[in-house]
């Protein structure tokens, strides 16, 4: 290869998109494939032994517990002061970086938190649950005590409702993580709470359960007892460890497919009444604002939604060059049951095709898609609609607004759309009227 | 195992034909994995799945009886009184005790404005509590609520005690719990009474056709009449015999009541084409002030400082952050070298001195009575040291 010409393009391009680059325009490289070549520069990563390979390495039980690479730093949850009042981080929400996932499950340090009166640090030996009211058997319970009862184990997702809610009014932030990292996805285990309640005796008359939490906040929610004896969960483990404090240790409430605010942690209490409790979660906030100037209460399910999240703003097509096979990837999931299918648009809404579903598809579960595309050099809006088997659509933008306005604030759901454009670069937009 | 499972993964258009029958492997495409018999009508619109021979969904489920397991005991009748505590819209929980609305002013002052400002106005960061329009339109609805800020100009909905909340219970009940934010469960029931009887006062809240003027009382059987301004303005209707199924009801019909798509595939038309071509919003102001800042790259991370905590440092955390952090409380900002000059003025011992008697905003010790004179001493020179120029 003609050194002046190596040398120019490397100045422009990073050593890694110069092979890229040389591989996929010339035919020359493609042949190289097959046989040995002359064509590139060698990789010194290749033909020189690393430093990893010619030392000893760490001793294996440096980190008893385990970390992450170094080299993944950056794969955190980020805040901002937006998220918080006053840039007071006890009550505020911080994001799962979303772009950095695989899978369907989300590491429990990377776990979206929510807290209102900062994260409790609980005493498990302390921790008391008590389950009382319309019960025939009222109980107190040890955590010791309460693991002994059988456990489950449901893979769900968690999901606040105001994920997204800087973008009613039209898009805010322009990343992933910000725009949708309002949730996260484990596999809980824990009690079913039917399988206590059966023990316990609910009276006829039981049709609410108050959940109640003990921090700060004594976080409290109203929720029917039908959801209670449903597959509703009393959970100690998320991903085979002990729950984390900020997702409730040692013990929170799952109400799969629902608010998570409503999935109560660092619980507490469990009183049964024939009444609702309008606690503060459920009237002052967490209630939707109609156009009507009168708000949804009791709103549980997250709606069907789906989002994607290869490529995003974080990981865009700038490396790409035209003529890739590239993959389309992203999670779609439902509250109110099961992904059946997920359709993509490549311009904006206009014309869909249907994207293959991968993975496990679980109810109230995140379910990955993927669409293969052939890359040109052009610019795009790509969408994602996903159907659940509660007969949802996703809906548009407008077809979300036209019914919930803008000032709602809980609940969105509207489809997404990111603008790829002419470079590869990738932009939060919306396809709206107003 | 999932493979198992697979078996019992059939379709809801044949679900009540066939219930245990093997249909993988048939020629139709619906019979894929994650498709489950499911039944409509859950309370929240969604379906509901069954368990049945083991299986649930793609999960098989322990079919042992359960019947016996029994652990944990029974509650004493003390245990029951110092956590059955909560406060229902009907009265139950309320606690004895009364407190006027000028004891609530001078509680108010000292214990929440810094956070949600002069009368419960906002302003500094938290939430408001008090003011908006509470002028309804003929059909009872606040009007103020009614406003969408598409069009640029137009004031945001106010959702404060006297505009949105739809039961007193609440405020009583959250203030006991949950508030001052920092010292949740410190105020005596006179005391919570008194901050309630404050609030309700400024929303011009009248109770049994009185109005609450500052040697207003409020009590149990006082608190028990309040009818809020927007009780009305939230649905389903969740009270009755009948609230679990209006909310069965409302969440039935998605399509008219939160919205729903539809699943057009080709040349589809949305309200948002002009012409032939979506109108696409892009963002205005983005938002940047994120921490930490936004980076995908793979790279070792920085050298961490160590980064011993004094005990100072972390009592100032812990306590004084809250208000000092941050500018919105108008405390002055740890780091904030020009506002710290100017406290410095005073003289150190004043400053200690101010810190520890209270001063503006700021209760005695920043409301941590339990704080000794010298450890506030501490805080105040870490504070100091913390805001002064970097050498």
């Amino acid at each position: 290869m003609d050194k002046a010409f190596k040398t120019e393009e490397l100045n422009s391009l990073s050593r890694r998109d110069f092979f890229k680059k040389t591989a996929s325009v010339s035919a020359v490289a493609a042949a190289a494939i097959l046989s040995p070549s002359s064509l590139f520069a060698d990789d010194e990563n290749i033909v020189h032994h690393t430093q990893w390979g010619t030392t000893l390495g760490n001793e294996l039980n440096e980190n008893p517990y385990g970390l992450p690479s170094k080299y993944e730093h950056n794969v955190v949850r980020r805040t901002s002061s937006l998220m918080s009042s006053a840039g007071d981080m006890h009550a505020a929400v911080s994001m799962t970086p979303l772009h950095e996932l695989e899978g369907i499950i989300t590491p429990n340090g990377l776990h979206f938190t929510r807290t209102h009166n900062g994260i409790a640090q609980i005493d498990p030996n302390k921790y008391r649950l008590m389950i009382h009211g319309l019960v025939e058997k009222p109980i107190v319970l040890t955590l010791e005590q309460l693991k002994r009862y059988p456990s489950e184990s449901r893979i769900h997702f968690l999901e606040c409702p105001s994920n997204g809610a800087g973008e009613w009014k039209g898009p805010q932030f322009n990343s992933l993580q910000f725009l949708k990292g309002m949730m996260s996805a484990s596999e809980w285990s824990g009690v079913r709470l039917k399988t206590i309640l059966d023990e316990l005796g609910l009276k006829p008359t039981a049709k609410w359960m108050l959940a109640e939490g003990s921090d700060g906040s004594e976080m409290g929610r109203s929720v029917p007892v039908e959801k209670a004896l449903d597959d509703a969960m009393i959970v100690w483990a998320q991903n085979g460890e002990a729950l984390r404090p900020e997702q409730g240790y040692p013990v929170r409430l799952l109400l799969p497919g629902w608010e998570a605010n409503l999935c109560v942690k660092w619980l507490k209490r469990l009183e049964f009444s024939d009444k609702p409790w309008y606690a503060k979660e459920e009237t002052s906030k967490y209630t939707a604002l109609m156009p009507s100037g009168k708000a949804i209460q009791h709103f549980y399910a997250l709606e069907v939604n789906s989002v994607i999240t290869s490529p995003c703003p974080e990981k865009p097509w700038s490396d790409l060059v035209g003529g890739e096979l590239v993959e389309i990837e992203g999670l779609a999931w439902s509250g109110h049951g099961t992904i059946t299918n997920v359709d993509i648009s490549l311009d904006g809404g206009k014309n869909w095709v249907e994207a293959k579903l991968k993975g496990l598809v679980l109810p109230k579960s995140w379910t990955r898609f993927s669409y293969m595309h052939k890359y040109v050099k052009e610019p795009l809006l790509l969408q994602s609609r996903a159907v659940d088997d509660s007969k949802n659509v996703q809906p548009t933008v407008n077809q979300e607004k036209a019914i919930m306005g803008v000032e709602g604030v809980y609940h969105r759901n509207s489809i997404c759309t990111w603008e790829v454009t002419l470079k590869g670069e990738v932009n939060n937009v919306q396809v709206r009227s107003i | 195992m999932f493979k198992l499972d697979l078996y019992k993964l059939i379709t809801t258009s044949v679900a009540l034909v066939l219930s245990s029958t093997l249909l993988y492997g048939g020629s139709d495409t619906s019979t894929l994995p994650g498709k489950y018999v499911s039944k409509m009508g859950a309370v929240d619109g969604g379906v509901t799945y069954p368990r049945k021979n083991g299986i649930y969904t793609a999960y098989r489920y322990n079919e042992q009886s359960t019947k016996g397991v029994n652990f944990g005991r029974l509650p004493t009748a003390n245990e029951l009184k110092a956590w059955d505590v909560d406060i229902m819209p009907d009265g139950t929980g309320l606690p004895d005790g009364e407190g006027s609305v000028s004891e609530g002013d001078e509680l108010y002052e000292k214990q929440c404005s810094s956070c949600h400002g002069e009368f419960g106005a906002g302003g500094k960061g938290y939430p408001t509590l008090t003011g908006g329009n509470q002028e309804k339109l003929p059909n009872g609805v606040i009007k103020t609520l009614t406003n969408q800020r598409i069009e640029p100009g137009m004031e945001a909905p106010k959702r404060t005690i006297g505009t949105y909340w739809p039961k007193a219970s609440t405020l009583i009940w959250y203030i006991r719990d949950a508030m001052p934010y920092a010292h949740p469960k410190s105020l005596s029931n006179n005391e919570i009474y008194a901050i309630t009887a404050y609030l309700l006062a400024q929303d011009a809240i009248v109770i049994d056709g009185v109005e609450m003027d500052d040697e207003y009382v409020l009590n149990k059987e006082k608190l028990m009449k309040i009818k809020m301004p927007n009780e009305n303005g939230f649905y389903p209707n969740i009270d009755g015999p009948n609230g679990v199924e209006n909310v069965r009801k409302f969440f039935s019909d998605r399509a008219k009541n939160i919205g729903s798509g539809t699943r057009c595939m080709k040349d589809c038309k949305d309200l948002s084409t002009k012409g032939n071509e979506p109108t696409v919003m892009k963002i205005d102001n983005e938002i940047t002030d994120v921490v930490p800042p936004y980076t995908t790259v793979r790279d070792l991370p920085p050298e961490i400082e160590s980064k011993l905590e004094s005990k100072a440092e972390k009592m100032y955390n812990d306590a004084c952050k809250l208000c000092h952090g941050s500018d919105k409380m108008g405390a002055p900002v740890v780091g904030d070298i020009e506002a710290w000059n100017k406290v410095t003025q005073k003289g150190f011992e004043k400053v200690v001195h101010n810190a520890i008697d209270g001063m503006g905003g700021m209760p005695p010790k920043g409301g941590f009575e339990n704080f000794t004179n010298s450890e506030v001493q501490m805080i105040v020179e870490f504070m100091i040291n913390s805001s002064k120029k970097k050498q």
